[in-house]
């Protein structure tokens, strides 16, 4: 009996031993970063394709206030209640204290520079395929944005869900850097695969995630319930979106569907974020959404 | 014995025709809602048409569509949102409990809908690149409106 529990405790410290260690908050190398100088006038442009302002402007935030970054808004979740932090230029309350490869290892990681994991409501899981020089104008853009002294709240996470360190095992399970669509595609594709799966994360709504919140790459893009499970998010392949690329644009640009419906709900704000882009993008988008394997639902 | 039963079954039955009316006291309400919203979407169908060159501008027609467009936004009001009348509790309802809870705001949203119509008639009468150049704005104006207070389809 002794020799059994002796065993079992063995077993569970072997066990433990390596959770901690596939757990643990790796961080690679961020040399690619030394020397870097960010361009904020691109950094604009990285910033609402990116979609930064829509969670993390405090909520109802309307015109210049979009810019203000003091976070605040609830994101309802079936894992318990995230609060968007505030990211302003804030040295005390928002990340006006990091560096640009701190800031690139939330971005492109999701580890803060206090070396914790970040819970996959900030969508490092697509900003993990954003180019280096993306990153550092986006910081530098930042910079010049108003700095809020209004402190981050808390998540309100239950058991387990709370212990971050689990988010070391679900990175390794659910996080890649590949591509989800590849081949060869033209310039304009390409542009679009690198605003629809890595700054405007549309996968992170549209494709259905599994039971632990991996997201179904496999179903890419082919619609999902809602990350409060109030609503349905539409399956946007050739399957079921057959809009032309013009009445893509025509969307992303005013809102409008072919019907002259409008846009409504959190993408209202994604629409917002495509209107600031030049034309050139939102037909780069409509692009690669014709380039998806097309699901029927 | 007969007319008792027939009675009893024509009592019953207004009965339930009764419980069935007053469980849905917002159809009409909610009929006109959407009424004013398909009428509004017909009209920019025409205006979008030559925004896009699909139809060849036509100053009078582009005028009306723009008119009737202006003309429902400066009908929305409190009246076609009665307390009550919102998703969940009244059939066919898309409109969210915010409408009543923020009416303020609501109703701010509705004033800007009527600035983007009037922009829109302004450049209905001008040309087919001017109504291009207010869709975005007017698109606008409606969906700040969705984006808060309409229930996204579940």
């Amino acid at each position: 009996m002794a020799r059994m529990v002796t065993k079992l405790a063995g077993l569970g410290l072997i066990g433990f031993a390596g959770f901690m260690f596939l757990s643990a908050p790796s961080v690679s190398s961020m040399a690619v970063y030394d020397g870097l100088k960010g361009d904020a006038k691109n950094g604009e442009t990285v910033f609402w394709a990116a979609g930064c302002a829509s969670c993390h402007a405090a909520a109802d935030a309307k015109g210049a206030d979009e810019l203000v970054l003091a976070g605040g808004q609830e994101f309802p979740t079936q894992f318990g209640t995230f609060l968007s932090p505030n990211i302003s230029p804030d040295k005390t309350h928002g990340i006006g204290g990091w560096t640009l490869p701190q800031f690139a290892t939330a971005m492109t990681q999701g580890v803060t520079p206090e070396g914790t994991h970040l819970y996959p409501a900030l969508p490092y899981a697509a900003y993990n395929k954003m180019v280096p020089q993306d990153v550092a104008d986006l910081w530098a853009f930042m910079q010049t944005l108003p700095a809020s002294a209004t402190p981050s709240q808390a998540n309100k996470v239950s058991f387990p869900f709370n212990i971050r360190r689990t988010l070391g095992l679900w990175k390794r399970m659910f996080v890649t850097n590949d591509w989800v669509i590849t081949g060869d595609l033209t310039p304009e594709q390409t542009r679009g695969r690198y605003i629809a799966e890595a700054l405007a994360h549309c996968g992170e709504c549209h494709t259905p995630r599994n039971a632990l919140g991996g997201l179904d790459r496999a179903k890419w893009l082919s619609g999902a319930v809602s990350a409060d499970g109030k609503s349905k998010v539409p399956n946007i392949t050739p399957g079921k979106l057959t809009w032309s690329e013009a009445e893509i644009v025509e969307y992303l640009t005013t809102g409008f569907t072919p019907e002259y419906d409008s846009v409504g709900g959190h993408m209202a704000h994604v629409v917002e974020n495509m209107a600031k882009l030049p034309d050139s993008d939102r037909a780069a988008v409509a692009a690669y959404l014709k380039l998806v394997p097309s699901i029927a639902n | 014995m007969k007319t008792k039963l027939v009675a009893f079954t024509l009592l019953a039955s207004l009965t339930a025709t009764a419980i069935i009316a007053q469980d849905d006291p917002f159809k009409d309400t909610v009929e006109i809602r959407h009424g004013l919203m398909l009428q509004m979407a017909t009209d920019l169908a025409t205006l979008g048409g030559m925004a896009k060159g699909t139809a060849p501008y036509d100053q009078a027609s582009a005028t009306k569509a723009a008119g009737n467009i202006a003309a429902i936004a400066s009908v929305i009001s409190m009246e076609q949102f009665p307390a009550g009348s919102e998703a969940g509790k009244a059939t066919d309802s898309f409109a969210l409990a915010d409408v009543w809870a923020k009416q303020d705001d609501f109703m701010t949203k509705i004033t800007g809908l009527n600035e983007a119509a009037g922009m829109m008639q302004t450049a209905a009468a001008t040309s087919a690149d001017a109504i291009k150049g207010s869709m975005a704005q007017l698109g606008g104006a409606c969906s700040a409106c969705h984006k808060a207070y309409r229930q996204p389809e579940s």
